[in-house]
């Protein structure tokens, strides 16, 4: 885009900084401040904050401690697996239900409504719910598997460490998967009818415009839309914490849930904090080396 | 182009059980609000009430602070959309309008900001609201609301007003505006479904938050917000869901409100943030 500057920069530079001063200040005090603090309680021994007290001395045992423990690899191979299990499945999900909703039909507009309404849903309503489903006696799920014949009695869904992250990972989907949806609607309408009526003059059958036209026009805002999904998975709190805990048996304690439950189970704060820094680490490499893979975007 | 009569009887039918899977869990939230708690512990399970209770919203409210929580949820959410609303406007004005040294790093700052993980940040912000006395007190939880809000409203402000032409705030300079002026009189009413859709969204963000009000408000009853009491709920009666269910149709009642009636705005503002 061309940058067009009317406000004539060079008379209103110092308006420009004031009117960002504000915001710098916030983020600031509440962001990049903490972001520091945590950092550096994560060099310390500390068992719960006390920014009162006098810094206590330097030392790396956190993250020796951290990369020696085989619950950090637990959670990182947690992590990896809800991320890839759940964004792939929302990305499934989401394009399908876009391109289904993006044809013409008499009650589109509700049908539009409806496929993005789980998006509203608080994440902690959405577990209530869930955890309703899948409950282990009288849960609609098992219901379902018994008279299906998947199952011959009840499965007690949050006591067996793969029940229990099939039903994190379920949750996630139902909750994430609108999100995609949204945004490839989005991508859909932006893409010109002209590309589809000349495809069609030059025969393209409805496939070849899937794969030709509408795929790749999508590939921009499908990409920024996944990386936003996987960071949603990578550092959820609240959809795991309150269906599992993290349990059984650490089988869904992806690594936020592993900062948590050290610094505010166990109050062990510096080694959470090491955890949280780790975890942020990861995010942000992972999320640069995405980023590269959908150029022009962010 | 028209489909095929065949073709378009599959394409109702397909929208008609995608919509019907997907909408599914929200309906049997509902379904089991509305019954009997001992019609719960039959199978095959009821798809509707026999006899649904419809006064259950009203007994819930009797007995359970779930107005206290609303109300709380609301303030923390007013209070922490207001903050972040204050600063991002002008914020998101002077990134979209002025050429200011570090302003392209502190626009990527701001997207990297998205990335913070909540259950990090959550250990310094506890330590320090430890410090300054706010544990246990809705300010904390606007302070830590506005940590999530700020990089979010920032960055969707930015983007409308880039979609607003600068002939506009000029003409209003040569008019006599000063640049508050223009900001104010001129651009913020041309902005105002996006600055409505922001605002929203931030709203939306707040309410939805359990990590921040589950570390700085659990041992200050008072001060809870709705997710917080669902939570407790779920933990001490962990069988009488229905009951669960219809505190939670209570709790998301707000958000669904504001998706249902702005569901336009909404999905406007969050593709317009994250477009470029």
């Amino acid at each position: 885009m061309i940058r067009l500057d009317l406000a004539r920069p060079s008379r209103h530079h110092w308006l420009g900084y004031a009117l960002l001063a504000p915001a710098v200040l916030l983020i600031a005090a509440i962001i990049v401040y903490p972001l520091f603090v945590s950092i550096d309680l994560s060099f310390q021994n500390v068992g719960i904050a006390r920014l009162d007290r006098p810094r206590r001395p330097f030392t790396i045992a956190n993250y020796d401690r951290l990369f020696a423990s085989p619950d950090f690899w637990n959670a990182c191979w947690v992590t990896l697996k809800l991320t890839i299990v759940v964004s792939a499945a929302c990305f499934l999900l989401g394009l399908g239900t876009a391109l289904l909703v993006d044809n013409r039909f008499r009650g589109r507009p509700l049908a539009r409504l409806l496929v993005a309404m789980p998006w509203a849903v608080p994440e902690v309503i959405a577990v209530v719910i869930f955890a309703w489903i899948f409950d282990s006696s009288f849960g609609l799920m098992n219901w379902i598997f018994i008279s299906l014949g998947l199952a011959d009695r009840t499965i007690n869904w949050f006591s067996d460490p793969s029940a229990a992250f099939a039903v994190v990972a379920t949750t996630m989907v139902w909750k994430g998967y609108p999100f995609v949806s949204i945004m490839s609607l989005a991508g859909l309408q932006s893409i010109p009818d002209d590309y589809y009526a000349a495809a069609r003059v030059d025969g393209a059958s409805a496939v070849q415009r899937l794969i030709h036209i509408t795929i790749p026009s999508l590939m921009p805002v499908l990409g920024v839309t996944m990386v936003l999904v996987m960071l949603w998975i990578f550092r959820d709190f609240s959809i795991i914490y309150v269906l599992t805990g993290g349990g059984p048996l650490k089988a869904t304690q992806t690594l936020a849930i592993m900062t948590y439950e050290q610094a505010f189970g166990f109050h062990r704060m510096g080694y959470g904090a090491a955890v949280g820094v780790v975890t942020l680490a990861i995010c942000v490499v992972a999320a640069k080396l995405l980023m590269r893979r959908a150029p022009d975007h962010l | 182009m028209r489909l095929s009569l065949p073709a378009r009887l599959l394409l109702y039918a397909s929208v008609a059980a995608t919509c019907a899977i997907l909408v599914f869990p929200i309906y049997w939230l509902f379904v089991t609000a509305l019954s009997q708690p001992d019609q719960l512990r039959q199978l095959p399970p009821k798809f509707w009430p026999d006899a649904p209770r419809w006064e259950v919203f009203g007994r819930i409210l009797a007995e359970r602070p779930i107005l206290l929580w609303l109300s709380n949820s609301a303030l923390a959410a007013l209070g922490a959309v207001g903050l972040s609303m204050s600063v991002s406007v002008l914020a998101g004005y002077s990134l979209s309008r002025f050429r200011v040294r570090g302003g392209q790093s502190l626009g990527l700052f701001i997207l990297a900001a998205k990335m913070l993980p909540a259950t990090l940040l959550v250990i310094p912000l506890f330590g320090i609201f430890r410090m300054t006395g706010m544990i246990g007190s809705l300010w904390s939880v606007v302070l830590a609301h506005a940590t999530l809000i700020v990089p979010f409203t920032t960055w969707m402000l930015k983007g409308y007003f880039d979609t607003i032409p600068r002939e506009l705030d000029q003409a209003a300079m040569v008019d006599g505006c000063s640049p508050f002026g223009a900001l104010f009189r001129v651009i913020l009413p041309v902005a105002a479904p996006g600055l409505a859709a922001t605002a929203l969204y931030g709203f939306v963000l707040s309410w939805s938050d359990y990590a921040y009000a589950r570390t700085f408000l659990t041992n200050a009853q008072g001060s809870w917000t709705a997710n917080l009491g669902i939570t407790t709920m779920k933990g001490e009666y962990i069988s009488n869901w229905a009951d669960i269910s219809a505190a939670s149709i209570l709790v998301a009642l707000p958000i669904l409100a504001i998706y249902l009636f702005l569901e336009r705005y909404l999905v406007g503002g969050l593709t317009a943030g994250s477009d470029k």
